[in-house]
């Protein structure tokens, strides 16, 4: 049977020929670029207002086109310093945080889909029911525990609460669950050690699920607004949603440069989207497909 | 990726051949798991415990550790109090305003865009790229759109003639404003979600209504959306879970853009102004639990539901 | 590292007043941070204190002593330090000293006082045949008169006679405060443990307010404050209920104003007012502590900057130098800094305050008809019930 996977832009579609299904798929392209350049818009104007002058940015009526592009806005908010440590902040986090997660959750998922031992189903049930915990309801008893270890303010008291990713777990069991049981079975009868196993054949093997699990963790480790908010009161060590949602321009109301601070907020991950794009949707199509 | 699961699990097998025999599986598969195990315990499973012993306290946040034992107070204050079930109401109103449309729209789009024999990518980008942003960034973003007078938005009403709205402090208003940033931020993942769904409805189906005479609208109403299904069941339940959950982009609204706070404050807000604004952490423990009860009612009962469409289908 | 909560025009003089001090103190690194204003600073500031990471020194309203000072979250300011730096309690007026204070300890620094006055436009108010034969406003007294010049007003403009911003966290409460307190009424009993609302005065007050929006409909119920501001700043009002810290705002506008103290409408020249002060977290080092001492001392010495802002400056010498007596409009309201009255202390009070935002918005619900005086009293009761009676966290 013809899955619909295979040719995408078909599957739904009448057969091409029939002058009422062009007239239907021109009125459908002429809704989806309305409502695309809606959706767009937005973007589009904040960009826009950050490369204007600052004093154009309040002037009625509103205007696209300013007297003059410029990169003043831009500048100013370099310059003032704090982004760049808070781009450093986010950036060493999330790495630290993508990196762990990946090998902690593969870890796990291993030993749960490949190693047999006593109570392995329950563990795997009780790891699986952290996927019930909103992390909203942690917040208050995280920041006592976090402030007891004195974690606060600092980069494990972000790192920590992240790194141990149900789902992730849950990804890569599904994953080397489909691995043939003879790749393992022969490199046992070599007398391979399992940590070999796990590191020279699944873990290889596992690529597509290392990525999805990668990319996503990344981007939402890096967007993750709620417990850095809560956790980092120092404003050198805000990561950049935390940092952009707190501090105030101090010296008077610079709409451009509070644009270009979110411009620069959001770059990183459109670039990252932008190169990942179909690892990012296939995941989410994958993991939903076996919701 | 989905092979199907092995039946058997060969466990003789391997410890037959292994020098280690069973019991050394025991420990590598303790030792392999314990990396995770230790940092799931510590920080996901520890403070859901100390969360629920610090609701019978009157904890605060500034006393260092907890005062006096409450037992239940806690929880039969915030039975009385109305903050409480204000913010209940805020959320769920929330909840109520942003799911449809988030998955109605998200179905809509879709379902165009699959139509489409290119510029797909586009169209994948436009919707899906506000996504990844973090929520300051959207939130800076539409407080500048909201703005009166110069703000993108009210310029272009009064320019169509109709008035001005406050979108962001009038009390009445705000909750909308806080629906309309989350469908351009979120619809994304419901919309690639709808896609992978579309792409697996076999084509084959469409073909042979076609040649019974079905247009657009009969094969969508007869043949997509009933193989939706699934798919719709789950945008459905995560979405409202999600809802449910919503805080961050009200209160960054909030305050780096005066949405009004007391029209628009969701259950998750007021459990952190009174854990982190009033130091009343005990408190705020509670509320959380009680949060937490009504987010695993509404899984479990996905959970059943989607157990048994799957046994019907 | 510094934390203060002034944006706009205020944000802009501190900025003047910090490179002054970097110049003279290249040495000491000043960082300045601007957070926004209200109820998300204080909690930055006490979650920061309590999690490790404060600041050295940060703006404080004073109204909010009692959230801070009693739960142990200021460090107590060494008096010979702060006379060494010329910042000690000789160089401010007793009162305002004392706001500082708490169980004999100093915990503040006083910068200013700023209070709720009157602005009104002098080219409308002539119009409307306001003015005095000196171009001054006639002093309004009573209800009914100053209804009357604002209806006055409204004829001119057209929109509307008063111009105040009730669609706010603070706005209703600090209107309020000052009418009831002009009544000598007072919200809250000396401990705290007690509403002492004399409900007869109170709505009273409520009457008069909804009597704005409502009847003489010389305001607008829906005003939040960037609206108020706009308001009058392209006179569409004759008059303007807030704060002295917008003046720059309209001097920079080149609109015709000038301020003079809120008006005595029910017997008293009272004004709600708070201090800006500055603070030291707990858990900042010695060291650190005395970088933060030279860096108030500084700023005091600057006040007078500050002062151009509005602010009645806390600091004498520049309080009563003849610089300060010659700005205008300052010095129309300078004297008001005797009658203002604070927000009663208690540790759900204050600037920003959970009390202040259920004040206001109890009372932009009676300003906009939703609930009747009565009800707006009962409801503001309760919720200062709820609030005292819910267990203190410290």
């Amino acid at each position: 049977m013809e899955s619909g996977a295979t040719t995408p832009s078909r599957a739904g579609k009448a057969p091409a020929g029939a002058g009422r299904s062009r007239v239907e798929s021109g009125l459908a392209f002429g809704v989806l670029l309305v409502l695309a350049v809606l959706w767009l818009v937005p973007l589009a104007w904040a960009v826009d207002t950050a490369l204007k002058p600052e004093s154009e940015t309040i002037v009625v009526p509103v205007s696209w086109i300013p007297s003059h592009f410029t990169l003043d806005a831009f500048k100013q908010v370099l310059d003032a310093g704090n982004i760049l440590r808070w781009y450093f902040n986010s950036a060493l986090t999330s790495v630290i945080i993508t990196a762990l997660v990946v090998l902690l959750a593969s870890l796990a998922a291993y030993s749960f889909s490949r190693v047999p031992f006593r109570g392995r189903g329950v563990l795997f049930w009780v790891v699986l029911a952290g996927i019930m915990i909103p992390p909203q309801i942690l917040i208050v008893p995280l920041f006592t525990e976090m402030n007891s270890l004195g974690f606060i303010n600092t980069y494990q008291g972000i790192i920590l609460p992240q790194i141990a990713s149900p789902i992730a777990v849950f990804i890569f069991k599904q994953f080397f669950d489909g691995i043939p049981h003879e790749l393992e079975d022969a490199a046992l009868v070599d007398g391979a050690s399992r940590f070999r196993i796990y590191w020279q054949i699944y873990l290889p093997l596992s690529r597509p699920a290392m990525a999805a699990v990668a990319i996503f963790t990344f981007v939402i480790s890096w967007n993750y607004w709620l417990w850095p908010f809560i956790a980092l009161t120092g404003t050198n060590m805000m990561t950049i949603p935390v940092g952009l949602a707190t501090v105030q321009s101090a010296y008077g109301i610079h709409n451009a440069q509070i644009m270009a601070s979110a411009v620069l907020g959001g770059l990183p991950l459109l670039i990252v989207f932008l190169f990942f794009q179909r690892q990012i949707v296939e995941g989410i199509a994958g993991t939903g497909l076996k919701g | 990726m989905e092979a199907p699961e092995r039946v058997a699990r060969p466990a003789t097998r391997t410890s037959t051949t292994k020098p280690t025999g069973r019991r050394g599986s025991n420990l590598t598969g303790l030792i392999f798991l314990l990396p995770f195990l230790i940092v799931y315990t510590l920080f996901l499973l520890w403070p859901v415990i100390l969360g629920l012993r610090m609701s019978f306290f009157n904890w605060s946040l500034v006393g260092g550790g907890a005062s006096e034992f409450l037992g239940l107070q806690n929880y039969r204050e915030l039975f009385g109090d109305p903050v409480f079930w204000v913010s209940l109401w805020h959320t769920g109103l929330f909840t109520l305003l942003s799911t449809p449309p988030l998955v109605l729209l998200a179905l809509v789009l879709a379902m165009l865009v699959n139509r489409l024999r290119f510029a797909q990518w586009f169209f994948r980008f436009s919707f899906f790229a506000p996504f990844v942003l973090p929520v300051s960034v959207v939130a800076l973003i539409w407080i500048w759109l909201f703005q009166p007078g110069f703000g993108l938005i009210n310029s272009y009403l009064t320019s169509l003639g109709l008035g001005e709205v406050a979108w962001l402090p009038d009390k009445n208003v705000a909750m909308i404003t806080a629906v309309l940033v989350t469908v351009w931020w979120t619809i994304g993942f419901n919309f690639v979600l709808y896609l992978a769904g579309l792409q697996e409805i076999p084509r084959d189906l469409y073909d042979a209504s076609a040649v019974d005479g079905a247009g657009s609208l009969a094969q969508a109403r007869w043949i997509t959306i009933p193989m939706l299904s699934r798919t719709t069941v789950l945008v459905v339940v995560l979405q409202i879970l999600a809802s449910l959950k919503v805080f961050d982009q009200i209160y960054v609204m909030y305050t780096q853009g005066g949405l009004n706070y007391p029209a628009t404050r969701p259950i998750i807000g007021y459990v952190f102004d009174q854990g982190f604004t009033s130091y009343r952490v005990g408190y705020a423990s509670a509320m959380s639990y009680v949060f937490f009860v009504i987010i695993l009612a509404v899984s479990v009962i996905w959970f059943v539901v989607a157990r048994r469409r799957g046994e019907s289908a | 590292m510094f934390w203060n909560l002034f944006g706009g025009g205020d944000g802009i003089r501190l900025g003047t007043m910090e490179n002054k001090f970097r110049r003279e103190n290249p040495d000491l690194g000043l960082e300045s941070v601007t957070l926004s204003w209200g109820s998300p600073y204080y909690t930055k500031l006490a979650m920061a204190t309590v999690g490790g990471g404060p600041p050295d020194v940060a703006i404080m309203h004073l109204s909010r002593k009692g959230a801070f000072a009693p739960a142990g979250l200021l460090e107590p300011l060494d008096t010979d330090l702060l006379s060494k730096y010329g910042i000690g309690a000789d160089k401010f007026l007793p009162a305002v000293w004392k706001s500082a204070e708490y169980k004999g300890n100093v915990y503040a620094v006083p910068l200013d006082t700023h209070p709720f006055v009157m602005y009104y436009n002098t080219d409308i108010c002539k119009k409307a045949g306001l003015l005095g034969p000196d171009g001054q406003l006639k002093p309004l007294e009573g209800p009914d008169e100053v209804i009357h010049a604002f209806e006055a007003a409204k004829k001119v403009t057209g929109a509307f006679g008063l111009s105040f911003y009730p669609n706010d966290p603070a706005g209703g409460w600090r209107l309020f405060y000052t009418l009831y307190s002009q009544m000598g009424g007072k919200v809250l009993s000396p401990d705290t443990k007690e509403v002492v609302i004399d409900d007869a005065k109170a709505r009273r007050v409520l009457e008069f307010m909804a009597n704005l929006t409502l009847d003489s409909k010389v305001a607008s119920a829906d005003s939040a404050y960037p609206d108020s501001v706009a308001l009058f700043q392209s006179g569409k009002a004759g008059f303007y209920w807030n704060g002295e810290w917008e003046v720059t705002t309209f001097q920079a506008a080149k609109m015709p104003f000038s301020i003079v103290p809120f008006p005595n409408v029910f017997g008293g020249n009272q004004a709600q007012a708070d201090r800006h002060s500055f603070v030291i977290p707990r858990g900042v080092d010695a060291e650190r502590r005395e970088a933060a001492i030279k860096f108030i001392s500084s700023m005091m010495k600057s006040s007078m900057t500050w002062a151009e802002g509005g602010h009645i400056p806390a600091y004498q010498p520049v309080a009563t130098s003849a610089e300060y007596k010659k700005l205008k409009p300052q010095s129309n309201y300078a004297g008001v800094a005797d009658d203002v009255v604070l927000d009663p202390l208690a540790w759900f009070s204050g600037s920003g305050s959970q009390m202040e935002i259920q004040a206001s918005a109890t009372f932009q619900a009676v300003m906009a008809g939703q609930l009747t005086p009565a009800q707006g009293l009962d409801k503001f009761k309760a919720d200062l019930r709820t609030l005292i009676e819910a267990p203190k966290p410290f």
